[in-house]
């Protein structure tokens, strides 16, 4: 029974952490408090992954997402000088952040109650999936989507590069 | 009530989060961080369903790492296009490029 409370204690205490640092990542007027903000967030995911006894996910999403994507974040910050303050401070206005607020509202209106009704029964505990599984599943059953994420990831990266390029004495 | 039901909550919150950056902000990189929130959201309904219920739990986690491996791609291209915005325009507020050349 103890075990049960310490697992809800630890979805909310995540949940809390997702929850705040969303808050910041949306609400700050700095962009660079806002990446911080998706960090946090980014690591509350984790530890609900982790809840989840899906522990290579958990972290991946360290390695991947806090580790890569919000490098980059910063770099785009840093590279087009979004004016550390972020360009952020002058609000779109009270008509903004109503919209906002409607846009937050409606989906969360719509599918939270409909979870709530129809909801499917789910197991009480997760099940173990373990990382050799998951390799031998990438192996296996799913080598296409392995090999298309690979190329995926080639073509982000070239077209990136073929985009950032600068032609020597352009300009 | 199940579990299942309070992580897909938090995952829909998340999408919301998401929803209300994307309108809010003013910035293209303000823009894409609630992207990423909004792609956590997915992986984290992903893995739940796929944790929780009887579906294939290898499958709902590899999905997981190809929304990961999605996000990452697609994280590198936004940052290219934002450069190249802020190179063009001097700004990388959603509206300024706006303009069309025929």
């Amino acid at each position: 029974m103890n075990e049960m409370y310490l697992g809800q204690f630890a979805f909310a205490f995540y949940t809390l952490i997702v929850l705040a640092g969303g808050a910041l990542a949306v609400s700050s007027s700095s962009l660079v408090r806002a990446m911080l903000g998706l960090v946090v967030s980014l690591f509350g995911v984790a530890g609900l992954y982790l809840l989840l006894l899906a522990e290579f996910v958990a972290l991946m999403q360290i390695l991947v997402y806090v580790g890569a994507v919000t490098v980059l974040i910063f770099f785009a910050i840093m590279l087009t000088r979004a004016s550390s303050d972020g360009g952020e401070s002058e609000e779109g206005g009270l008509a903004a952040t109503l919209r906002g607020i409607l846009v937050f509202l409606v989906p969360a209106g719509i599918l939270v109650p409909f979870l709530a009704v129809y909801g499917v029964t789910g197991f009480p505990t997760p099940k173990n999936v373990s990382p050799d599984q998951l390799g031998a599943g990438l192996l296996g059953p799913y080598t296409l989507a392995f090999e298309l994420i690979s190329v995926v990831l080639l073509a982000a990266m070239a077209g990136a590069v073929l985009l950032a390029f600068e032609k020597r004495g352009a300009k | 009530m199940n579990p299942i039901i309070f992580y897909q909550v938090v995952a829909v919150l998340l999408l919301c989060l998401g929803l209300y950056a994307l309108v809010v902000r003013r910035t293209l990189v303000g823009m894409l961080i609630g992207v990423e929130l909004m792609l956590n959201g997915a992986g984290l309904s992903i893995v739940a369903a796929a944790q929780l219920t009887p579906m294939d739990a290898v499958l709902g986690q590899l999905g997981a790492l190809l929304v990961m491996g999605l996000a990452a791609a697609e994280a590198t291209l936004i940052l290219s296009i934002v450069l190249v915005v802020s190179k063009r325009f001097g700004d990388v507020a959603s509206d300024t490029p706006s303009e069309l050349k025929g």
